[in-house]
């Protein structure tokens, strides 16, 4: 008893030391990374991302880093949950100091720690939240500090949305999503989307998102008569989705969201039954050079890339953040942000960034990066049918 | 802590504590300090519930959650002034408690488990799914913080006020739970039975535990909501019930400074091992077993009994007097001197097939030794608890000091004057001599809940004259000198007598005594004796159960005879011995003949 | 009408698995007055070995992806047996770590402790497999089979057979042959038994191995339907555990009923309102131990004072 109290005491004050982990070097720039990389299914979406972000550390490194010091990766795991993140941001701010935050991967943390980068005045570029309030929250306010270099839901949903109304033909188009603010924000976008098509969604369902079966949501979709249904959650969850419709022998039109490039939804639905959804994408492993070649790279370092956009906005991110730390001069937020809205001609891996971000468009990525794809044979392949040939900018609403 | 001990501790700490936020400029690490001083705040209220009355609770998150929906709720939605949404958050929490205590009053052990389980898990569920008033998991945004003036506290000013809300109710818990209902708290968790035999209602005692556990976890959430200015459902899940708990016992329930440690220690390692989130749960799984094996006290036990080794000032109980005034028995006058004290009529109870009390009446005279004999199992336990208001009789009536008793609850009983102690003893073992006889004054120690915790002069004036009365009564039965001992430590003839101190202690004007030679030594039996005559030359009436015939009839002024659940026989003790139904019910049974009580008792065969 | 057709097979299957670890709990606590509050976590090491034998007999390292085609019987029994032999040793030690030093001491101690040992599990489990859940096929194949108009699944069919033909042999067994008699001796009166005999520390051993290898074949037998995740334990814990408590902990045929009982319920309820589901099952609970805490079947305690 005696000997267990010690070795406790001792534990505890060893404790504090233990964690005065390698300190960076204080010539070092901290960049911190916040983001789901174990929670669910969003993790795979923040290891990717950060697999990205880290090889365009290593090679804004190898250059001779930015302002002649070298960036540092901060890195900090939010398993999902926005207690964590929150948690995880005022630790990344007030005790690291970073100078800016890429992150997060869900949209319902964002949502919960936004205000605390704004009023520390620190920049954040999301590199795969794509709920579209994240940079519209601020808009309004004379500096708006939340940019984002990924597929944001809006300019998805034109997409998705544009393809549903022409695939209908009853005009009836139901919506189902999670019940996170990833799935919630979506279904908002999409309503109000649908609206400017002149189409109210027939039925709203909802499902938790570790549920795994979906058929009595299901059975009031098919009750409502929908052909169409436009589907808002991750990749797990949305598997579970297309068994529970095979259970019932119920298919509609399915369209969803980039969530669904993430290996679980194949693995977990089966290749077959995984090629019934159809959903926007934007670059992959083979689109051009540079991403074969980050793909390559990262596939010789970590062994697995599950999602290969995400890397390479993780990548592009970073890239015009530190082109931004350049154009200011200086490691100051306030300049940093200014940066960004000015900066122009930054070469990216998914394209060159052309004055990406502006006083009132802090999306570096819109629906012309968008294109329509789906699962075959286990692999994603483009998806083209007559319809979606047909659809031309004025389609686009958004 | 002894008093003087703490009344110089104390402004040292809080000041330390004041000043310790000005001396760090880290956000993050004040962001820490804030949160330990949330979790202290909700352990505090919450080691009533689960160290004090030990009802140990796996839904406290959904009191957390009460506490901060009701303040994001009345700030984000209707603009209340979040000052008044704060206080307002603990009220509504409270109201919550009440509505998890009902249905946990009547369940034990694994089915309280569940039921507190079950009430979380509504709550978080309820938060998740109605997202139109809750915002599910998007959440609540724009939570309105405390604010002083304009401003609205930084990371500094909460930690302030966090402390000093911290400081603030430590006071008033060690106030609450120094005295009579810290006592009561204790007596519900050890011996409910007993508890409620010394007047201890144990359904209020956990009600007023859940409401105070519930208003300390609704103030925790309503802080963090404010000070994050978001809610969502995420921050109630189980594991945050897990983690209360988890700073009570790690700290030590039961003690005042138990939470104090485990709020310190458990939001020092969750802050610190976060950027290893599953390294952190590791640790709170292998912390919860080593909690469990090397410190079952907690650590506030563990650095007590180092404590005590080193500074045994700083434990010291106040010293025990060696003489006392005689103990004067004071209560309220009788009703009517010549009518029987107790009229009891066709008194019958069933459990199946077994009848142990059929159609039983009988009727005790004030100031005399009843006794209450016959063969094992012949119901006479029965007919003591149903008289003393455990077991509720089928049929048949109690009027005792003309108020007809029969409907009311062991707890009643006793405040009207009925004391009793068990056969098989049912002493709080934990607690010292001294206090188990102080619960016995509990009935008629009517300083309320607020002046208690408080800590108003009505209270501790009566918490004094209860602990010299209680003094006086163990010199009474000869125990003074035991009287800070722990009470299970105490050899079994005296721990009984120790149940009769404390039967005593509650005023009786009728005591009920279950067997009081049993397992007594012929020495011990025959002082026994002279203690019941001392109590009935007290004014109190003695009804008691007893196989040791002669005791029993040496004492007895009046001596009833159960057989098979029936009134066979009674008067006085010859008349009794000679009667042949008496005699044919016990052939057999008592190897000694019923013949005049002899100098030399022997010990019962039975 | 297919609809609810479709949610009672549903939830016959899911009751099923309730079933059978509610009818774990039944068996530790009527032999030592405890109950395993981690037996979620001893359900996904139940799934995740299973499927990482079947996994490594396909010649997928750990994190592999399994086809249909690599799941056969053979691989799926042989995973079977991997389990009950992991968590048998697993359900020795729990007894040993958690519960033998807390039987009897104040303060539902062990409550802790088995949790405590849970969470290890859980992390345990994560570190080596990570957060993402693992997909099994099942078995018998992933056709959706066609009842009047409502689907079911293979695997759902096997879980209720399965589940039926173990409950009943466990009967037999508690009932009509020595070993089970033996067990209920010890559950009514420990003390009487050693006296007569029976090697009471070694019953109460065996109770543990078979909860705990209850829960695991429950594991085995749900991942094919809801994938293997490191998370999914807690909740189907605590709703087998209520399922317990409703049909009364003491009584196994009670266990058994509240395991269906909750299934359907759950399943009926989903089909109406989903988000009320779980609000539902657990306000249940709350209404049944008010008005009749010692469960539908079980019996009531008399404490003798």
């Amino acid at each position: 008893m005696n000997y267990a109290r010690r070795v406790l005491v001792a534990a505890l004050a060893a404790l504090p030391l233990a964690l005065a982990a390698a300190p960076a070097n204080a010539q070092d720039i901290k960049i911190g990374y916040n983001s789901d990389q174990s929670g669910g299914g969003a993790a795979e979406h923040g290891l990717s991302g950060r697999y990205g972000v880290e090889a365009a550390v290593e090679d804004i490194n190898k250059a001779g880093g930015v302002l002649g010091r070298k960036i540092v990766l901060v890195n900090r795991d939010d398993t999902g949950q926005p207690p964590k993140s929150i948690q995880n941001m005022n630790e990344l701010i007030d005790s690291e100091k970073v100078v800016a935050v890429i992150g997060p991967t869900n949209s319902g943390n964002a949502l919960a720690w936004l205000h605390l980068p704004q009023q520390k005045k620190i920049p954040v570029i999301s590199h795969v939240a794509t709920a579209t309030e994240i940079t519209r929250r601020y808009e309004k306010e004379a500096k708006n500090y939340i940019f984002r270099v990924s597929m944001v839901d809006r300019e998805q949903i034109a997409l998705l949305a544009a393809y549903a109304v022409k695939a209908s033909k009853s005009k009836k188009i139901a919506l189902i999503a999670d019940s996170t603010g990833y799935g919630q924000g979506g279904v908002k976008d999409a309503t109000e989307i649908l609206k400017l098509h002149g189409v109210t969604p027939v039925a709203n369902e909802k499902f938790q998102p570790k549920d795994t079966d979906m058929t009595s949501q299901l059975s009031k979709v098919k009750t409502s008569g929908a052909d169409v249904l436009i589907v808002y959650a991750l990749a797990d969850a949305n598997a579970n989705l297309m068994k529970s419709m095979e259970k019932m022998n119920f298919f509609p039109v399915t369209v969803g969201s980039w969530a669904n490039l993430a290996t679980p939804f194949v693995n977990i639905a089966g290749k077959k039954l995984a090629e019934n959804l159809i959903f926007a994408a934007s670059v992959t492993e083979t689109s051009n050079e540079r991403a074969k070649a980050l793909n390559a790279r990262i596939l010789a370092k970590e062994k697995n890339l599950p999602i290969f956009v995400c890397a390479a906005q993780g990548y592009d991110s970073m890239m015009i953040l530190a082109a931004a730390i350049k154009k200011a001069g200086s490691t100051d937020g306030e300049k940093i942000r200014d940066a960004l809205e000015a900066i122009d001609g930054v070469q990216g891996v998914i394209k060159t960034y052309n004055k990406p971000f502006s006083k009132t468009d802090h999306e570096g990525l819109g629906v012309a990066d968008f294109r329509l794809a789906k699962w075959k044979d286990g692999k994603v392949v483009d998806f083209e049918d007559a319809i979606a040939k047909s659809l031309t900018a004025a389609d686009l609403k958004k | 802590m002894s008093r003087n001990a703490h009344l110089y501790a104390f402004p040292a700490v809080a000041v330390l504590l004041l000043g310790l936020p000005f001396a760090v400029s880290n956000e993050f690490y004040l962001k820490v300090m804030f949160l330990a001083g949330v979790y202290y705040v909700a352990a505090a209220g919450f080691n009533v519930l689960v160290g004090y009355a030990g009802q140990k609770s796996l839904g406290h998150a959904g009191l957390y959650a009460a506490g901060a929906y009701t303040a994001a709720l009345l700030t984000a939605k209707l603009g209340w002034n979040p000052w008044v949404a704060f206080f307002a958050a603990g009220v509504v929490a409270g109201v919550f408690g009440i509505v998890i205590a009902l249905p946990s009053l009547r369940v034990k052990g694994p089915s309280l488990a569940m039921v507190t389980i079950g009430f979380g898990i509504v709550i978080e569920k309820i938060a998740t799914e109605w997202s139109d008033v809750f915002g599910g998991q998007a959440g609540i945004h724009s939570v309105l913080p405390l604010r002083l003036g304009a401003e609205p506290f930084a990371m500094r000013d909460w930690v302030l006020f966090v402390f000093l809300l911290g400081l603030i109710t430590h006071l008033l818990m060690r106030s609450l739970l120094s005295g009579k209902y810290g006592r009561a708290f204790l007596a519900v968790h050890t011996a409910e039975v007993a508890a409620e035999s010394v007047g201890v209602s144990v359904y209020r005692f956990k009600v007023i535990a859940f409401i105070v556990s519930a208003v300390t976890c609704g103030l925790a959430g309503a802080l963090v909501a404010q000070q994050n200015q978001y809610i969502n459902s995420d921050f109630i899940t189980f594991g945050l019930s897990i983690f209360f708990l988890l700073v009570v016992l790690f700290g030590g329930g039961g003690s005042i400074y138990g939470p104090l440690l485990g709020a310190i220690v458990l939001t020092m390692v969750d802050a610190f091992l976060a950027r290893w989130p599953h390294l952190q749960h590791f640790v709170y799984g292998a912390l919860l077993l080593f909690a469990l094996y090397a410190m079952p006290d907690g650590l506030a036990g563990a650095l007590r009994g180092i404590g005590r080794k080193i500074f045994p000032r700083l434990h010291e109980r106040p010293p025990v007097p060696t003489a006392v005034a005689e103990w004067q028995l004071q209560r309220s006058e009788l009703l009517h001197k010549e009518a029987p004290l107790l009229e009891a009529k066709g008194l019958y109870k069933a459990y199946g097939g077994v009848v142990p009390t059929n159609d039983v009446s009988i009727a005790i005279r004030t100031g005399h030794v009843h006794s209450l004999i016959g063969p094992n199992g012949a119901g006479k336990t029965t007919l003591l608890n149903i008289l003393s208001g455990i077991v509720p009789p089928d049929r048949g009536t109690i009027v005792f000091n003309g108020a007809d008793i029969t409907e009311l609850v062991s707890n009643q009983i006793c405040r009207l004057g009925i004391g009793r102690t068990f056969q098989n003893l049912k002493l709080f073992a934990d607690m010292t001599v001294l206090d188990n006889v102080l619960l016995g004054q509990h009935p008629h120690m009517d300083v309320g809940f607020w002046p208690c915790m408080l800590g108003l002069r009505s209270a501790s004036r009566q918490e004094r004259e209860a602990r010299e009365e209680a003094l006086r009564i163990l010199d009474f039965l000869g125990l003074l000198d035991k009287a800070n001992e722990i009470a299970g430590s105490l050899p079994y003839g005296l721990q009984r007598r120790l149940e009769m101190a404390r039967a005593l202690a509650t005023h009786p004007k009728l005591l009920l005594l279950d067997e009081p030679a049993a397992g007594l030594n012929p020495q011990e039996t025959h002082e026994l004796i002279g203690v019941i005559a001392r109590v009935r030359d007290k004014g109190i009436t003695v009804l008691l159960i007893e196989h040791h015939m002669d005791l029993v009839m040496a004492i007895s002024d009046h001596v009833i005879v159960l057989d098979y659940g029936a009134k066979i026989a009674e008067g006085a003790p010859a008349q009794v011995q000679a009667n042949p139904k008496v005699i044919a019910a016990y052939l057999g049974e008592e190897s000694e003949e019923p013949a005049a009580p002899a100098v030399q008792p022997r010990p019962a065969v039975a | 009408m297919e609809a609810i057709l479709q949610a009672v097979l549903s939830g016959l299957a899911l009751g099923g698995v309730y079933a059978l670890v509610a009818l774990g709990f039944n068996i530790t606590n009527n032999t030592t007055k405890t109950l395993n509050f981690g037996q979620g976590e001893f359900l996904v090491a139940g799934a995740f070995i299973g499927v990482t034998l079947v996994l490594v007999l396909s010649g997928k390292g750990h994190t592999g992806v399994l086809q249909p085609e690599d799941v056969t019987i053979v691989k799926y029994l042989t995973g079977l047996a991997a389990i009950l032999v992991v968590l048998g040793i697993l359900g020795v030690f729990l007894y040993y770590t958690a519960v033998r030093p807390f039987v009897g001491a104040a303060g539902l101690a062990w409550v802790m402790s088995t949790i405590g040992f849970g969470i290890i599990i859980q992390n345990t489990a994560l570190g080596i497999w990570g957060p993402a859940p693992l997909a099994i096929p099942s078995p018998l194949g992933n056709e959706v089979i066609r009842v009047a108009g409502a689907g079911i699944l293979p695997q759902e069919i096997l879980i209720f057979v399965v589940s039926i033909v173990v409950m009943v042999a466990l009967d037999l067994v508690l009932r009509k042959t020595k070993i089970g008699k033996a067990v209920r001796a010890v559950a009514h009166n420990k003390n009487a038994a050693a006296l007569m005999g029976i090697n009471v520390p070694a019953i109460v051993i065996l109770a543990f191995v078979v909860s705990s290898c209850l829960a695991g074949l429950g594991g085995l037998l749900i991942a094919p339907v809801t994938t293997a995740s490191v998370f999914m334990g807690l909740v189907l814990a605590l709703k087998a555990f209520s399922a317990a408590i409703i049909g009364g902990l003491d009584n196994p045929r009670g266990c058994i009923l509240g395991g269906f009982m909750l299934g359907l319920i759950e399943s009926l309820i989903g089909l109406w309102h989903a988000e009320l589901r779980e609000i539902s099952i657990f306000v249940l609970i709350i209404i049944v131990l008010v008005f009749k805490p010692e469960g539908l079947l079980g019996r009531k305690i008399v404490e003798k004072v």
